[in-house]
């Protein structure tokens, strides 16, 4: 008894002392305990409820922004009545804007998880954000009078600061189910990613399919809306097991049976229908990435497998940004005495001068060798091209060729090298097409090759190194 | 008699140099005196003085070029136009033009649910307001004729191909395939025209008139533009294709393709005479120059520029061509892969093998016409045969360009002047139908440089009747062909009539980005 009257008469003591009318918290206690019970009478449980629900809930969006910008210049607003008291003043209204606002807001959002069947952690977690974020508003609101009134001084700037925390922690939930949960540091810096704890799956073969081409294509495209934030019809494609097991509507992968699977059902429809996915408008997957999942459930869509008949993963090597050549303008004059001179011709790529020339011996084919050649080394820094299909150069050339280190592309189909000195080109950093179709080379002479960082396209149909009936490595 | 006031008949003559006017218009008056004397000669009949008026501000324009008139002469198709606008994707491209209008829904455009609506008649609402030709606007009925043919799903990227093509089938995964093309009219002419010049009218430059123009030549031996047309095969419904289609327009006509024969000589004439050699006509030739010099002096009509130059390249073609022409050095694994009727010219197959060779020789456009697409009737009947000599070549063509490496620098075309209806024309059988011409939307497909392989581009709807996705307009098609080979379509204009053409209108168009690489 001694302790309840000394835990009343210090309630009432306080009460006193924050001057607070007996209406007003009682108000805020019975408002609270309003929010609270909230998610005890309608229970998110993951079963979709009346469409009206729905399509009020989807103006949550819409409106939240407006509460979180009034909430922010609430502390503002105080700062600056140090010096401008008018501000202050401001500040009070300020709030109660804010809390009329959120309330609105928060059943907004309240009735597009319930109506939509939401359920998932961050969907949990955004909700009890937002009532917190209430409560906290209305004691703000309650105890900021006896801070005006210079009576309190620590209370309402400790609430409020409370308060913007929520605020910040509620909005990144609310962010993390609209944007996925790694949003924010997809693009971060890999160092400073280290310090995060990684979506890296677990206790899978990194070389397996499903590491490499299907569960990013998932993590990507789905698990905004099927993941551990956010469950909707009760599937979550985060991680094998849970993609293998399905969601309400049963299995979404059959193995074996790709046109039995649901999964690439929905994301094949025509992007009009209503049951398309990605839905809302997101990106929806590739033609290659339909393909890989249809191949990869085709196959029997285990977790192990590495590679799937049918598909080729071409190692992902990024064409190289050319690199800009330096301006040619002045040695124009000298261009054109060349063209009169050998025959064979320097034409600039495009009008700007930066895209180099290109060396074109077209015309003079028959008769230009590799003396020829030599003479166009000075414009080398220049040349980004040399078209040397069917002239008569030799393997004499490639000391002169090694020099031309701004090529991206070299032609030497149907002229008489043989390949002996293939390694010179190593100093070709820049070259991505290499076309050797109809010469004498063979799979050894082109063995030195494989050290060019950038070359992609690599031809030798009809040589001795021609591997089949296709040409060798090509993927234009 | 008082004279009249504006009568001068005794004042003294008008000395045009004398009068405060601007320069340029006494330029303009100096280029008439051309006229004038062009007009003496001609015997003054009333309607050479339309075509004078039309030459009058070209020729002022050649005599203002001055010097450089005569420099484009030794260097045929010489680029002093600031192009290509940007770093080009393709340096060359390959046109298989099939004319007459091929049937989407029987090839590539694959319509399941049509199966179950044998013989209904299409919805209204599918088939709104549209003008109908004059073949089909009298029928009473529009009833839906499904594909006689089966489809399957092929390559990495499941697409649909027709039964008739399972050559075609092996490259979809290179291909970008174009469902939604559209063109705005209905009739061969008027759409062959729009689709080859971006106008119904004759008269403008065609697509490969403006690469010609645009980007000069590569090869100086060979025409930059050249065209060859496919033997008709007199089981097909063939539309007549003429010069008209690969004209230069206002353009010099130079830059005109330039048409190989599909039998016998490519090229009339182009052997020199008993008792005629290289030499002679060598001198034959400067002569002839000399004369046409002196003439363009005189009249200064940019014609004569263009028949010098064409004079010379004529010279040139008596090497190049036979070389050109000559496969008995192919090797056997081109004959495996074009098929035995690539030997007989003339065939499809036999113009796809020639138009690679012309690409390793850096022709800069050639364009391939397939005539006898226009099913009118007996589709069952006409289509295997016209798919058998094209299927194979085109898949030919590619994988040759493919393994030569020739593929990731030219731009390969395959399109028609419109598509085809899903209902019947005339007869609606179990075993046959015809189709009729169709605008709203055709397939058309490209690959190689600049475009991006392995995709499908544009949604029609579920009678292939209308684009319900993405639609790519002929405006566009040709616009972003044209940015494939480094040009602003915005930016390639010529002065004529008073407006900058440009082969894309004056209406607005654009590069469709989603099918760029």
């Amino acid at each position: 008894m001694i302790v309840a009257e000394r835990v009343t008469g210090v309630a009432r003591g306080f009460i006193q002392r924050m001057r607070l009318a007996r209406p007003a918290w009682l108000r805020v206690i019975s408002a609270a305990i309003l929010l609270l019970a909230l998610p005890f009478v309608f229970r998110l449980d993951g079963h979709a409820h009346s469409d009206w629900l729905q399509f009020l809930g989807r103006f949550h969006p819409a409106l939240l922004h407006l509460p979180i910008g009034l909430i922010v210049l609430v502390p503002a607003l105080e700062i600056a009545g140090a010096k401008q008291p008018a501000l202050r003043e401001a500040a009070a209204w300020v709030l109660r804007a804010a809390l009329a606002l959120a309330l609105p807001t928060l059943a907004l959002g309240y009735m597009l998880a319930y109506g939509a069947g939401d359920t998932g952690t961050t969907v949990t977690r955004h909700m009890w954000g937002a009532i917190a974020l209430c409560i906290a508003l209305m004691l703000c609101l309650l105890v900021r009078p006896a801070w005006a009134a210079g009576v309190q001084r620590w209370t309402y700037p400790l609430l409020l600061t409370a308060t913007l925390l929520t605020l910040i922690w509620t909005s990144h939930q609310g962010g993390s189910i609209t944007h996925g949960g790694d949003y924010l540091t997809r693009y971060m810096p890999s160092h400073l990613r280290a310090l995060f704890p990684s979506s890296r799956l677990e206790g899978v073969s990194p070389d397996s399919f499903y590491a490499s081409s299907i569960h990013p294509v998932l993590d990507a495209k789905c698990v905004v809306c099927h993941g551990a934030g956010t469950e909707k019809a009760g599937l979550r494609l985060d991680s094998y097991a849970n993609l293998m097991r399905g969601g309400k509507d049963g299995a979404v992968i059959v193995p074996g049976k790709p046109e039995a699977s649901l999964l690439l059902a929905r994301v094949t429809l025509p992007p009009g229908d209503s049951h398309f996915m990605p839905a809302e408008g997101r990106t929806p997957l590739t033609s290659d990435e339909i393909s890989w999942i249809r191949a990869w459930i085709h196959s029997g869509a285990t977790l192990t497998a590495t590679s799937i008949p049918g598909i080729v993963l071409e190692e992902v090597r990024a064409e190289p940004a050319p690199q800009p050549v330096g301006d040619y303008s002045q040695l124009l004059p000298e261009i054109q005495r060349m063209k009169q001179g050998v025959g064979a011709k320097l034409v600039p790529v495009s009008t700007n001068p930066s895209d180099g020339l290109i060396l074109r011996t077209v015309d003079v084919a028959s008769t230009f060798g590799d003396t020829q050649l030599a003479e166009f080394q000075r414009f080398a820094p220049y040349i980004v091209e040399a078209e040397l299909a069917r002239t008569a150069i030799t393997d004499g050339s490639f000391d002169t060729l090694q020099k031309f280190t701004h090529l991206r592309a070299l032609h030497l189909e149907g002229t008489s090298i043989t390949g002996s000195n293939l390694a010179k080109l190593n100093s070709l950093t820049q070259l991505t097409y290499l076309n050797l179709s109809g010469t004498k080379v063979n799979a050894q002479s082109i063995g030195p090759l494989k050290n060019m960082p950038h070359l992609r396209h690599l031809y030798v149909f009809n040589t001795p190194a021609q591997p089949d009936e296709t040409a060798a490595r090509s993927a234009p | 008699m008082k004279q009249h006031p504006l009568c001068s008949d005794c004042e003294p003559e008008l000395d045009i140099t004398r009068l405060p006017i601007p320069t340029a218009l006494k330029c303009e008056w100096s280029a008439m005196e051309t006229r004038r004397r062009f007009l003496g000669r001609s015997g003054k009949v009333l309607g050479w003085a339309a075509l004078a008026s039309l030459l009058g501000e070209a020729a002022i324009r050649s005599q203002a070029a001055g010097p450089d008139a005569k420099s484009s002469v030794t260097a045929p198709g010489r680029n002093n136009l600031g192009l290509p606008h940007f770093a080009p994707k393709a340096k060359r491209a390959i046109y298989l033009f099939m004319s007459g209008g091929p049937p989407q829904m029987d090839l590539l455009d694959y319509k399941p649910n049509l199966a179950s609506q044998f013989d209904k008649d299409i919805p209204d609402s599918v088939r709104g307001n549209q003008q109908l030709t004059g073949m089909t606007a009298g029928q009473s009925r529009f009833p839906i004729a499904p594909s006689h043919w089966g489809f399957k799903q092929y390559g990495q990227t499941g697409s649909w191909v027709s039964d008739l093509l399972p050559y075609t089938a092996r490259m979809v995964d290179d291909l970008t395939i174009i469902k939604s093309t559209n063109t705005d009219a209905i009739n061969h002419e008027p759409a062959i025209m729009f689709m080859n010049t971006g106008n119904m009218n004759p008269g403008k430059p065609c697509l490969g008139s403006w690469l010609a123009y645009g980007l000069g030549s590569m090869n100086d031996n060979l025409p930059t533009f050249i065209v060859l047309q496919t033997k008709t095969n007199p089981k097909e419904n063939n539309q007549p294709v003429s010069s008209r289609l690969w004209s230069s327009g206002f353009l010099s006509s130079e830059y005109a393709g330039v048409g190989l024969r599909s039998g016998g000589d490519p090229v009339l004439y182009l052997a020199d005479p008993d008792g005629v050699d290289r030499e002679v006509r060598r001198k034959m030739l400067d002569a002839v120059e000399e004369m046409n010099r002196q003439t363009l002096a005189e009249v200064g009509d940019p014609e004569t520029n263009a028949r010098i130059a064409q004079y010379e390249m004529a010279f040139r073609m008596q090497a190049s061509v036979p070389e050109l022409t000559d496969l008995s050095k192919e090797p056997q694994s081109t004959w495996d892969l074009y098929g035995p009727e690539a030997r007989e010219p003339g065939t499809f197959a036999y113009n796809c093998l020639l138009a690679r060779r012309m690409a390793e020789r850096e022709v800069r456009f050639v364009q391939v016409y397939k005539r006898g697409w226009d099913v009118h009737g007996d589709v069952v009947g006409m289509l295997p045969v016209l798919c058998k000599e094209t299927d194979r070549a085109c898949y030919a063509l590619v994988t040759d360009l493919k393994r030569r490496g020739l593929i990731d620098d030219t731009l390969v075309i395959w399109a028609g002047e419109f598509g085809r209806t899903v209902y019947s024309q005339g007869g609606l059988s179990a075993e046959n139908y015809g189709r009729d011409h169709h605008p709203r939307c055709f397939t058309t497909w490209m690959v190689g440089g600049g475009v991006r392989p392995g995709i499908t581009y544009g949604e029609t709807d579920d009678y292939s009747y209308n684009v319900v996705k993405d639609p790519v307009h002929v405006r566009n098609f040709n616009a972003t062909i044209l940015a494939c080979l480094g040009i602003d379509h915005n930016r390639l204009t010529y002065d004529f009539q008073g407006l900058d053409q440009r082969l894309t209108g004056p209406a607005p168009a654009y590069v469709v980005k989603g099918l760029l690489a």
